[in-house]
This record gives C-alpha cells, structure tokens and sequence, in this order.
C-alpha cells in the first residue's frame, strides 16, 4: 500500500512535468538570419547601418510575438560577419554563415564581389539571399533565390539621369570613376549606355582600387579634361567626399553625381563645402515631410544610438526582415524554396510603405523590392529631396490588392 | 599641368618615403621583413584621429595643441607595441627572412584585429590642420597637404642625417654593412638592432600621425602603404636610405604621371611591371649590393 506521502510526491512530480511539457510546446524556436557586409574599411559605414537595421527589425519582430508558423512563433536572431567589400572575405563569411552557423536566411548582403561569393553556396544549398549588390546578374532565373533590397542602377540612373539632364539641360560631357571590383564593372556599362542616350558624352571612364587614399592623379586628369559632370558610380561616401574635395582644389567646377550615397553624414564631413551641390542616389531627407512616421521615429534612434542619421541602407535590411517575416507567414514554412515562390506573392509593410517584389521585365523574374526611387541634393550641408517617384509597377500591384 | 604633376608627386611622395624609410632601415639592419610595419602606422593614425575627436569634444584647447598631445600620445602607445613586437618577438629572428616574415605576418593580424576590435571599422575623417589653398607655378595644393609633406620630408632629411652624423646612426650604419665586422669592432649589435627597430616604428607612427587629415582613417589603411613599400624598396634596394627616397618619389611619379594621362589601375600595372623588371635585371634594386 503506497503511503501519503508517497502519492503527493508522485502527483506534485506529474504536475510539474506536464507545466514543463506545456511550456516547451509554447517555447519559441530560434531563426538565425545572417547579415554579410563591410563593417571596416572606407565602406564600414554601409555595414554598421546594415547591422544597425536588420538587429532593430529582429528586437521588433521579437517585441510583437515573433514570425508565426502554423502555431510555432520563431524569434528572430541576427548573425553579422564583416566582408570588407571583397571576394575572398565574402567567401569566408558564405561559409561561416551557411555551414558553421546553419543559417537558411540572409537578410542582407552588399558588394557585388562578397555576395557572388555568397551566392555560389547560397544557391545551390537552397538558402535565401536578399541583397543590396548592384550587379544585374546577379538576379534573374537562374537564381531564384536571391532578391534585391534596395533600388540598383537599374531603377536609379534613369530617373536620375533623365532628372539631372532636365534640370541642366546644356551638359554635354561627363567623367565617370569607378571601382576597381565586380560593382564597378557592372554598373559603369549602364551608366555610360544612359549617358550616351541622353546625348552626353563620355569623355572618361577611369577606375579605382577601394582601398586608395591619393586621388590627386585622377583629379588632375578631370581637371585637365574639365567634364561637366563628374560622376562617382559606386564610392563609399567619405572617398567620394575626398575626391570632389581635390577636385575643388584644383578648380574643377560641374555638376557632381553620386549614384551609390547612403552615408551623407560621411560624405559631407570628408569632403566639406566642396559637395555643396551634389546629387546622390539611395539618399533621403528621414526628417523631411516625405518620410513615414517609421522612419522618422527610425531616425531619432538611430541618431540615438550610433549618432548617424538613417538612410536607406540602414533600412534596407529592415525592409527585407520585414518581407521575410511576411513571406515566411504567407508560406507558413521556414523552407527557404518555399518562403521564395511566396515572395513575389505578397504585399507587406516596408519602412516606405506597403512594397512588394517586382522587376520581371528587368531581370526576368520578380526579385526587386520595388520602393520608391529618392534622388536627393546636398544642400547647406544636409540632404535634400529634389525627386521621388514610386515605380508604376508597386502602384500597379497596391491598386490590384485594395 | 607639369607643375601640378610634380606637386601631386612631392604630397604623395613624401609619406611613401617615409613610410618605407623605417621598413628598408629595420631589413638592413636586422635582414628581418616586417610586415606589421603597416600596423604600426595604422595603430597610430587611428590611436591619433581618436584622441583627437575625444579631446575636441571633452577639452576646451587650441586645436594645434590637440593634435600635438594627442599625436605624443599616439607615437608612445606605438612604440611601447613595437618595443613589445621586439623583445618578445623580433629579436629572435634576426637575420631569419622567412622566420621574420611568418611571425610578424602575425603580429599584423593581432594588432589589425586588437584595433578594429577596440577602435571599431568605421572611417574617422580628422578636419585640415591648416586651411586654405597654396598656389605654386599654377599648381594648386591645400595648405594642410603642404605643410604635411613638408614635415615628412623634414623628418626623412633628420632621419638621415642622424644616420650620418650621429654614433648611433654611424652605429646602425655600421651593423647594416657587416654585423660581425660591427661586433668585432665593439659595437652592441643587439642594443643597435633594437634602437634600428625603435626607429623604423618611431617613423612608421609619425607618417601615420601625419596622414590622419589627408584621407579617412580606418584600421586597414597600412595595407595599401605595405604594398607600396614593398615595391619602393625593391626599387630602391633593400636596407638602403637613398633607395628608400629614390623609390619612394618614383613610384609616386608613376602614380602621378600615369594616373593623370591614362588611369589609376594602370598605373599599378606599370608599378608593378618594373617591378618585375628589377627582380630580373637588378635584383638587388638602385643603391642595393647584389648579393
């Protein structure tokens, strides 16, 4: 006969184990998500802005009960390495993401080199890459886990061409600089096909190594050639700054492009007064009356906490956690084949607004976040938006859900 | 456009030279490659455009006052590095090439990763010392880029002359030609060897100290220097002063010249073509000694 005592025991014991089971079935699962950019080198502050991006998005998907699939809710935790911009880093942080950290979700990667690199394991292991590259080939049927986050040359150089050739219509000749790497030698095609179809001639294209600090060779070469416009096709902000900065010293005046800005805190600060004037690509005013109460609430944070202010590329990251987030719920699957075919699917909340994939008539397939493409100028030291527009496609696809 | 030529190859130039001054003067005395001689530069342009920001914001000095602490500050903090580099690391591959090679290969991965992990990868943008800009025969060049190169051009003539005229220098000298001959005649090699080091990482922080409000700083910045430095002294020759000058203004000559008519890649490619060209036809580079 089995005492009181005996009894109580075991049934305080089967209480408890049954809570404990209960509480493990509710018990959150984990979702790495990993993050490939440069976090040193003169492009570090592209990847602090990245990082910065995607750990806010993760903390907010946590706050509001996690991506939920079908009754599991997953917390979502950020993995960054540092690629510093090249192939060789990017390599190694594809396999420490992939293989030793077990990650099936990359919520960003930047620099054409680092994320070809990425995408060669990517691909063919089944993972799923969202991507601030440039490179156009980097999409398409072939590779159809990969989308792009963030507007590419593709969607930025004719809106900006078109804008900068109204608004100066008597330019007639251009210098291009261009990064030595596999982002240089995409874009620098598109932009010098744009120019010529917009009558502006090319006068120069010349390139660079990432790494240079002593531009006052290339300098005296443009000034030598006095372009009208001289055109940074993908420098990071502060060598872009030192650059127009000899160039002010050595009397070249013109019109001043950036196609690649994010970063106009950098910019301005290395190149002083001499980048009054210049229009940039993939900035925004984030205090202006154009952008959302997120991002203006986004703003004061991050000037908060990192003292910069956001721009698009610390957004972008935020943008594709979200789109995952949507994707993965709309699949109710974390396979990442699956969150894929549901991508080109779904309409989901951005930090611009309600955006979605797009871009098959560019790339073939529907892997370009389409969000508003901003051109911005520096003026009095800030930037300031001189024009906006919402792809037609996006319009096209709200108006279809409403 | 010639004298705007020879002033871009007199600013850049003039820190190449003095970079590559301390890495050819600790090879010929020590037969040791150095390859954390790019750290010590970095360390020290970061450790300076550091202090620089935080003593701007917290201390209410004259800038020139600023920028002299901190780049006291910054020189001392790196020389304790390299005097630590030595002693417990250098010191017991003299005259060891590969030895020397492999270990301080090392050295420059820890205080690579030591800085980017205490100081972060961010670029810090230092403001101009001086403002303006400095017109000579139609040449244009900021006033802070002249007085920079200035400087450095100062310190290589002092650097040299302390090599000539000094017992240390004489000294040095003397261990680079024959280190057992030196011995033989008394002089310490080891203390000399180590004062040869002190040296080259004295030179290696002020050309960093000098750089920090030419170009954004960040902890990679002595790589692109490194390389270049290995293609000045192969020019110039190995272990030797005048080789190092000679090298240095040469390759920024090339820099300038190419860079201007054609292209800044292409330039390297004729940096590095005569540089195939010397370790074929004068292996032991202008002023070197064949072997």
């Amino acid at each position: 006969m089995l005492s009181r005592r005996t009894v109580t025991c075991a049934a305080v014991l089967f209480i408890a184990g049954s809570l404990g089971t209960l509480a493990s079935a509710r018990a959150q699962d984990t979702l790495k998500v990993g993050l490939s950019a440069p976090m040193s080198g003169p492009a570090a502050s592209w990847g602090i802005h990245m990082k910065w991006g995607a750990e806010k998005a993760a903390e907010e998907i946590n706050r509001t009960g996690g991506i939920k699939v079908a009754g599991k809710a997953y917390k979502v935790q950020v993995i960054a390495y540092d690629n510093k911009y090249n192939a060789t880093e990017g390599a190694k942080t594809a396999q420490l993401l992939f293989n030793r950290d077990g990650v099936d979700f990359v919520i960003g990667s930047l620099g054409t080199a680092p994320t070809q690199a990425l995408q060669s394991i990517s691909e063919r292991e089944g993972k799923l890459l969202f991507t601030t590259a440039f490179g156009k080939a980097l999409k398409g049927p072939k590779f159809p886990l990969t989308f792009t986050q963030l507007n590419t040359p593709v969607e930025l150089l004719p809106q900006m061409y078109g804008y900068i050739k109204k608004v100066h219509p008597n330019v007639k000749t251009v210098a291009l600089l261009n990064p030595n790497d596999a982002t240089g030698q995409d874009t620098e095609p598109q932009s010098q096909k744009l120019w010529k179809s917009l009558g502006v001639e090319v006068v120069s294209s010349d390139w660079f190594e990432r790494s240079t600090t002593e531009f006052q060779p290339i300098v005296s070469k443009f000034a030598r050639l006095k372009p009208d416009i001289i055109e940074i096709t993908n420098g990071p902000p502060t060598t872009a700054g030192v650059v127009y900065k000899e160039l002010a010293v050595q009397g070249w005046k013109g019109v001043k492009i950036v196609v690649a800005s994010s970063g106009e805190r950098d910019f301005v600060t290395s190149g002083g007064p001499a980048v009054e004037g210049t229009y940039v690509g993939n900035a925004a005013d984030m205090t202006g009356q154009a952008a959302t109460d997120l991002q203006k609430r986004l703003n004061k944070l991050v000037m908060d906490e990192i003292q910069q202010p956001l721009s698009p590329l610390t957004l972008c990251t935020w943008d594709s956690m979200m789109a995952l987030k949507a994707g993965i719920e709309k699949a109710q699957s974390v396979d990442p084949k699956k969150v894929a075919a549901a991508l080109p699917t779904i309409v989901f909340e951005s930090s611009w607004g309600p955006a979605a994939f797009g871009g098959a008539e560019n790339y073939g397939t529907p892997q370009q976040m389409l969000i508003p493409t901003v051109i911005s100028q520096i003026q009095n030291g800030k930037p300031v938006e001189v024009l906006r527009v919402l792809p037609k496609e996006l319009e096209e696809k709200l108006k279809t859900k409403k | 456009m010639l004298a705007q030529l020879l002033i871009n190859t007199l600013q850049i130039g003039a820190l190449y030279v003095l970079f590559s001054l301390g890495f050819t003067l600790v090879f010929g005395v020590m037969k040791v490659i150095n390859m954390a001689h790019g750290e010590f530069f970095a360390a020290a342009a970061v450790v300076t455009s550091f202090l620089v920001g935080l003593m701007t914001m917290q201390l209410a000095l004259p800038s020139w006052l600023v920028y002299l602490a901190a780049s006291i500050i910054a020189a001392i903090v790196v020389c304790i590095i390299g005097a630590l580099v030595y002693l417990f690391g250098i010191r017991f591959y003299i005259k060891d090439l590969v030895g020397s090679f492999i270990l301080s290969v090392g050295v420059l991965l820890v205080i690579q990763g030591a800085v980017l992990q205490g100081f972060g990868g961010a670029p810090r943008i230092v403001p101009p010392i001086f403002d303006g800009t400095t017109e000579i025969f139609g040449a244009r060049i900021t006033t802070n880029r002249l007085v920079i190169s200035l400087a450095a051009l100062l310190i290589t003539f002092a650097t040299y002359l302390a090599l000539q005229a000094t017992r240390w220098g004489k000294a040095l000298r003397a261990v680079a030609e024959d280190a057992e001959a030196a011995t033989l005649q008394g002089i310490p090699r080891r203390r000399v060897s180590f004062v040869g080091f002190m040296i080259a990482t004295l030179l290696a922080a002020l050309a960093g100290i000098l750089t920090i409000s030419l170009a954004p700083i960040t902890p990679a910045i002595g790589e692109e220097y490194l390389i270049k430095s290995f293609i000045i002294v192969i020019i110039g020759g190995l272990g030797s002063i005048p080789g190092a000058v000679i090298g240095g203004f040469s390759i920024a000559l090339i820099e300038s010249v190419v860079g201007a008519y054609w292209d800044p890649s292409i330039a390297t490619i004729v940096m590095f073509a005569l540089v195939i060209a010397f370790l074929i036809f004068r292996p032991q580079g202008i002023f070197g000694r064949a072997a």
